[in-house]
């Protein structure tokens, strides 16, 4: 047992001279996961989009037209840059990608509206933009709500109807919505807490398969699997340690910047939700010992972690949801540890459900980290008999 | 002449050189399918929701039945109170829960404004914004029937329409009008994988160079003389390769996955030719700091995401911090996923993206002239090796 350790730390030393002699290795695996937390955050500083350009086309331009624009410029969400003359200037307005949406009023509107002709006003939006587009919808929606809104409240005071009961004749049922545990829609807190992450997990992936392969490259896979003492285990894991301790720092580096920097949601303790960063750490770095057993070239094992470090991004489904995606990716998320990073960050972080919810994540992220054991014996083979391929 | 020559001799190296083929042949081909396989399904429909009915009340159970009968929502479950409707939400059996007051109905009979809550899991906005516009759509069309049939007590059927609404409106989501995620995310995704598929096959192949000259970028053959011809003949190479992958994405992809195709052929080809020796320079120029083959995937790969948060797509460009838009300038994808979006999905012609294709002419002549004082640089620390 004692030699092992000696083993494992000699190899890990060996490894620590490789790194000192190529400035890339820090700048892979400490420089561009810190840019990532920095660029992100950064770039979603203010939480929610809000003051989207959008357009107005005012064909009628009366007082009532112009106080439905001037409800519209007051909301949240919208900034009303400018007014077009017709219909087809605000859609090349919209090609050329100045405005994101526009709202039209055609002629004649307030004169139907007061003979009850029911005029009709309408509102575009480039959805092209998802996220600008169907923020700006909503305004557009209540917007156009509220005008024809102001016409009843005309007719009920007229009617006498006294202005204290308005409301509850206007809109009689509210929706009262409480996102839980994010209540001001913050997408920095949505998407920052997957996407760092996510990327730390890609680029663990690539470095790990990169520095195994190394060995081919250099011709020196012999000589690491004679001082592993001919075992693959041993040579692997001697030489994953130091950056796995890289990984572990930056893991728990992100989750301190998170959650007691920007005070995102945590309503777990800060020790469990970096347990299961941890936890993905390894899974991740075992899944790319996996993909190079399986192809034993570094090009391809590269490849392979490439390929699934960026899709499992996709698939995780924090965006788009996994469970509207096509059977063959949900059998595939089973098997990503972003994915189930994300469902024990949502489980635990984000809403603090009982842990006992918790556990096929777990499971599955402990199985994914014993999958290298079904690929030694060919690791063992390729150190002996495998060469580098370009 | 010498450019023919080393059009061909990049060609001939590539195509011997399975892990460069890799990269500039079937990764370009590949993605985009992974890539709009992933997306396709477009939408999320009937998201899953649990409700609590404390009314029990005619109007609650039609309120309900409303909401059920929403593409974006489906009553999974019926719960007696919140801590088990809670509990759904942790199994994970249904992502948000409806919760309809005791005196729901009794306020509405007595003229009393009332609340329906909505209680959502936000482990993704997509669920949140279905479970709300449902609901919200469903309140609008029953408030207006209450406001008529309660207050206003029309006469003719006519009447009683224009009275639950005196102003129509129409809601038009142009350019991608099912509202999916495939039209909005893949068109932006294919111009990434030229770019980034480009920066990976020249960085792979000035390693590989580096590796077999010994450190040198450049084969010692002759005609090696001129930056200028070498930088012209590498991206003569490239060019003609990547425009088969453009009309590819543009054509193929956009076909088959049924994704908005409003834009002009010679629009595109105009735009997209600029935009790939654009890509090529930078990449020529970027491959300066690759030593050996492998390394150009550590750093090109991640940069995938954060260039295209960058662009102002998917995260709306207004909101994106001065600093950063400034920094994004420097990105030939910048530009083109921008120009592609609005040319292939919008149907703007190329004047209406002439911001766009400015900023991809000033990247040209920058990376242009740095890309032949690398080469210039490296013919002459050769020269002065030989000596």
């Amino acid at each position: 047992m004692k030699e092992v350790i000696i083993r494992i730390f000699k190899i890990g030393l060996r490894e620590i001279e490789i790194f000192s002699h190529r400035p890339m290795y820090l700048f892979v695996i400490i420089i561009a996961p810190l840019f990532c937390l920095i660029y992100f955050t950064q770039i979603m500083k203010r939480g929610i989009p809000t003051k989207m350009p959008c357009g107005v086309v005012d064909m009628d331009n009366t007082s009532t037209t112009r106080s439905i624009v001037r409800i519209l410029g007051a909301m949240q969400n919208t900034d009303l840059k400018e007014h077009y003359s017709n219909f087809s200037e605000a859609r090349k307005a919209m090609q050329k990608g100045e405005i994101y949406a526009f709202f039209y009023i055609p002629k004649n509107t307030t004169e139907k509206a007061l003979s009850s002709r029911k005029p009709e006003i309408s509102f575009y939006t480039a959805d092209t933009y998802y996220a600008a587009g169907s923020l700006l919808m909503k305004d557009l929606q209540t917007t156009s709500e509220l005008a024809g809104l102001a016409i009843t409240r005309a007719t009920l005071t007229a009617k006498g109807v006294p202005s204290s009961m308005m409301m509850a004749i206007l809109q009689p049922i509210t929706i009262e919505t409480h996102p839980l545990n994010n209540p001001t829609l913050n997408y920095s807190v949505y998407l920052n807490n997957i996407v760092v992450p996510g990327l730390l997990f890609l680029i663990i992936m690539l470095f790990t398969a990169y520095t195994i392969g190394y060995e081919w490259k250099m011709g020196t896979q012999k000589e690491l699997f004679k001082m592993a003492g001919e075992s693959s285990t041993i040579a692997i894991a001697g030489k994953l340690w130091p950056q796995t301790l890289l990984y572990c720092l930056i893991m728990v580096l992100i989750d301190v910047y998170f959650y007691k920097y920007l005070e995102f949601p945590l309503n777990v303790s800060l020790i469990r939700i970096i347990c299961a960063g941890l936890l993905c750490v390894f899974a991740s770095q075992a899944l790319a010992v996996f993909f190079f057993g399986i192809f034993l070239t570094l090009r391809m094992g590269m490849s392979a972690c490439s390929l699934f470090g960026v899709l499992q991004i996709s698939v995780s489904g924090f965006t788009f949801p996994l469970t509207a995606m096509k059977p063959i990716f949900q059998y595939l998320a089973w098997v990503s540890p972003l994915r189930h990073y994300y469902m024990l960050y949502v489980n635990q972080a984000l809403n603090g459900f009982k842990l006992v919810y918790a556990w096929p994540s777990i499971v599955a992220l402990l199985i994914i980290c014993l999958l290298p054991l079904t690929i030694l014996f060919r690791l063992a083979h390729a150190f002996k008999n495998v060469d580098y391929k370009p | 002449m010498n450019i023919i020559k080393i059009w061909y001799d990049e060609l001939q190296t590539v195509f011997h050189d399975v892990g460069i083929i890799l990269f500039v042949v079937i990764l370009p081909l590949a993605y985009p399918i992974i890539y709009a396989y992933v997306y396709t399904p477009e939408v999320q429909r009937d998201v899953p929701v649990a409700v609590v009915d404390d009314s029990k009340s005619a109007l609650s159970r039609e309120f309900l039945r409303k909401t059920d009968a929403t593409p974006e929502v489906k009553i999974v479950s019926y719960c007696t109170n919140m801590t088990e409707a809670y509990s759904r939400l942790e199994r994970q059996d249904a992502y948000a829960i409806i919760h309809i007051d005791r005196d729901f109905a009794n306020n509405l009979s007595k003229g009393k404004q009332t609340s329906v809550g909505l209680y959502c899991n936000m482990m993704s906005m997509v669920y949140y914004k279905c479970a709300a516009s449902a609901l919200s759509n469903v309140s609008i069309a029953m408030n207006r029937k209450i406001k008529v049939d309660k207050y206003l007590k029309p006469k003719t059927e006519r009447e009683s329409q224009i009275m639950q609404t005196p102003i129509d409106y129409k809601y038009t989501s142009l350019y991608n009008p099912q509202g999916g995620y495939a039209a909005f995310m893949i068109p932006p995704i294919l111009m990434m994988i030229i770019q980034q598929s480009l920066f990976l096959g020249i960085g792979m192949s000035m390693g590989r160079n580096r590796e077999q000259n010994g450190g040198f970028v450049i084969p010692l053959s002759p005609y090696y003389k001129k930056s200028v011809e070498i930088v012209l003949g590498k991206t003569l190479f490239y060019l003609l390769l990547y425009i088969i992958h453009a009309i590819y994405a543009f054509i193929v992809i956009t076909k088959v996955f049924t994704l908005p195709q409003l834009g002009h052929y010679w629009d595109f080809i105009l735009f997209v030719i600029p935009y790939i020796i654009d890509c090529c320079f930078l990449g020529m120029v970027l491959s300066y700091m690759i030593f050996r083959r492998e390394d150009c995937m550590l750093i090109f790969v991640f940069m995938s995401l954060p260039l295209y948060f960058m662009c102002g797509l998917s995260w709306p460009g207004s909101a994106i911090p001065e600093g950063i838009r400034y920094f994004s300038y420097i990105f030939p994808s910048t530009f083109g996923l921008n120009a592609y979006m609005r040319i292939s999905g919008m149907g703007a012609s190329i004047s209406d993206v002439s911001f766009e294709m400015k900023g991809i002419a000033i990247q040209i002549c920058v990376y242009f002239i740095l890309a032949c004082l690398i080469y210039t640089r490296k013919i002459r620390k050769m020269l002065h090796k030989e000596v």
